[in-house]
């Protein structure tokens, strides 16, 4: 059962929970590392990407969220949108066509900031996802060691660390460490896991959400500036699904074609090679019939009419046979 | 070879047929598209946007995944694995190596944060919010019940296929015996009928089989009608004269063996059961009565 009630382990007093809970782990220490986060997206999201930001709005207690902004409001206006709320970091949703969603993680007065793909989204809200964790609790950060290989993925790690993490003393996070949020890079994408911790032995169950990161660009300023890597892998949905239809164009375009020279090779006249003179010794003409003209239909033919019949003939016979007549 | 697509290479075929290609490589103008990657600019911005938290704001750990000890077990171990390259396509061998490298982090962190007085387990008796509410949970729970109670039922369900497939092979296993038991008995009888062997065996052999079954039997037929058949096999049965003989001879004066002491003293009332259920037919009044009441 969980309830917003807690049991003071000090003073026997009972004063309301939530105090109690403030004045013995969080206040312990003062919370220095101001990491405001501000989660939001544009219009023409669907269910799952409105799931998906929900649930990282729960994952992460140092995050905001905002209205959705207006797609004809050029991108930088997002940084106006940030320095409003005094959120230094912003994770940005935009889909487009209803179908693709792009995030941009960002730093968000001079920093750097990067725009995915996001592809394979599973929510919180998953049934085969049986983890569960505190709202708020500070998560183990878990990465590649390929992230250390590559300046790109340095920069991106040091982007995921200072967006993700959970400062410490922060007034809405739990004290616990229970949960581990994983960043594996696999056939050139980011693969984002969320596991709980179960036994100290780091047997795991996963919580969710997931979701896989298909880097495009990492631009030097926020949400604009010069590109500093481009990601030659990367190649956008339309494009994929214009090579899709292309394909298929094609192979209707080649039968087509295979067609028509059939058709052509038929109508060719076709050379006769050499005469044989003998060719025309058996060739006899049928002889002429007289035509006859037929002024009245044709009778329908009797074989259907016999096979009913005879169905009904042996039916008739089987009866009869019953009642012992025949 | 740059790579071509199919619609180009009909367009060459096209443009082929026409005669507008010259002999030799044709290759499509189009260069490749060369990415930005300005290392030094990343580098410089990595350095600039670095913040030097101490780890304990951070809590963040790069490492590779903890060692699959089942696949060494079962000396499956992949050698691309080992090196960091994993198969996307494969699902499970794909999230178990995320689970590892969760894993080792965890195994990792864990003695850290014990050091630096992070609690990691939740008392029992703290209450608070969880990311997933109850009722999810208990949807998910269901889920898992569903599950195992149908896996249950299927098991169930081959485990009596299999019963009864063995159930139906037993009996007709016993019915063959039978059947080879009375034909041998049979050949083995016709045999001695018509004089080709002089041994009674077969017999005997039967009835070994049968005293060790009905050892049991036996001594219940003792009781049976014995006592009767013998009086009866004596006053009709074989051997002696029977009609002339006396009745009240010194023998049978002395015989106490039909004495039971019981039925002398009138005690011995308790197996009249079936007489006594006889003579409990109402009498002709009662009967009058009854009839006359309905």
């Amino acid at each position: 059962p969980t309830l917003f009630e807690c049991r003071a382990a000090v003073t026997r007093v009972e004063i309301d929970v939530f105090f109690n809970f403030h004045v013995l782990f969080v206040f312990q220490g003062k919370w220095k590392n101001k990491e405001r986060v501000l989660v939001f997206s544009s219009r023409g999201i669907n269910f799952r990407t409105r799931h998906l930001m929900q649930d990282l709005k729960t994952m992460m207690p140092h995050s905001k969220a905002d209205t959705k902004m207006d797609r004809k409001d050029k991108l930088f206006v997002v940084n106006e949108v940030c320095e409003i709320k005094n959120c230094n970091k912003c994770i940005f949703f935009e889909a487009k066509k209803n179908m693709d969603l792009y995030m941009w993680v960002s730093n968000v007065p001079h920093g750097p900031s990067a725009k995915f793909l996001v592809q394979n989204v599973h929510t919180l809200a998953e049934l085969k996802m049986t983890g569960n964790c505190l709202k708020g609790s500070r998560p183990l950060l878990s990465f590649d060691p390929k992230f250390d290989k590559e300046p790109h993925y340095a920069l991106l790690k040091e982007l995921f660390t200072q967006t993700f993490s959970t400062p410490q003393y922060h007034p809405k996070s739990q004290p616990f460490v229970d949960h581990v949020l994983t960043f594996t890079i696999a056939d050139k994408r980011i693969w984002f896991r969320n596991y709980q911790i179960i036994e100290e032995d780091a047997s795991l169950v996963e919580i969710g959400p997931r979701f896989v990161l298909n880097l495009i660009k990492i631009f030097q300023g926020s949400f604009g500036g010069p590109t500093l890597y481009e990601n030659p892998h990367f190649q956008s949905p339309n494009m994929c699904r214009r090579l899709m239809r292309m394909e298929k164009a094609a192979r209707q375009k080649e039968r087509q074609m295979v067609k028509e020279i059939r058709l052509e090779k038929r109508k060719e006249v076709k050379e006769v090679l050499t005469e044989d003179v003998t060719d025309d010794v058996f060739v006899t003409p049928a002889e002429e019939k007289p035509k006859e003209v037929e002024h009245e239909a044709p009778r329908p033919s009797k074989s259907k009419k016999k096979k009913k019949l005879k169905l009904t003939e042996l039916k008739k016979r089987t009866l009869l046979k019953r009642k012992g007549l025949r | 070879l740059p790579s071509l697509s199919l619609s180009f290479l009909i367009q060459l075929q096209e443009a082929f047929s026409k005669g507008l290609l010259k002999p030799g490589l044709n290759v499509p103008l189009e260069e490749p598209k060369k990415a930005v990657n300005n290392i030094e600019g990343l580098k410089m911005c990595l350095a600039e946007f670095k913040k030097n938290l101490p780890w304990v704001e951070r809590l963040d750990l790069t490492n590779h995944p903890a060692v699959d000890v089942l696949a060494k077990i079962e000396g499956t171990l992949n050698k691309k694995q080992s090196s960091g390259e994993i198969d996307a396509e494969d699902d499970f061998q794909r999230e178990m190596y995320f689970y590892r490298q969760a894993q080792a982090t965890v195994l990792e962190a864990l003695p850290k944060l014990k050091k630096l007085q992070i609690p990691t387990k939740r008392p029992d008796d703290y209450f608070a919010e969880m990311a997933k509410t109850d009722q999810h949970m208990q949807k998910v729970r269901k889920k898992l019940m569903q599950k195992q109670m149908a896996i249950e039922k299927s098991e169930k369900a081959k485990k009596l296929r299999e019963q009864r497939k063995f159930g139906k092979k037993v009996q007709v296993e016993v019915l063959q015996k039978r059947q080879k038991a009375k034909k041998a008995m049979m050949t083995a009888v016709k045999k001695y009928q018509k004089g080709m062997t002089d041994k009674l065996d077969f017999l005997e052999g039967d009835q070994e089989g049968k005293k060790g079954s009905t050892a049991s039997k036996s001594q219940m037929s003792k009781k049976g009608p014995n006592a009767k058949r013998k009086y009866k096999d004596q006053k009709f049965g074989f051997g002696g004269k029977k009609k002339g003989s006396k009745w009240n001879t010194k023998e049978s004066f002395n015989d106490v063996s039909g004495f039971r002491a019981k039925t002398a003293h009138g005690k011995g009332g308790k197996k009249f059961n079936k007489g006594g259920k006889k003579n409990k037919r109402p009498g002709k009044e009662t009967r009058r009565k009854m009839k006359a009441r309905k």
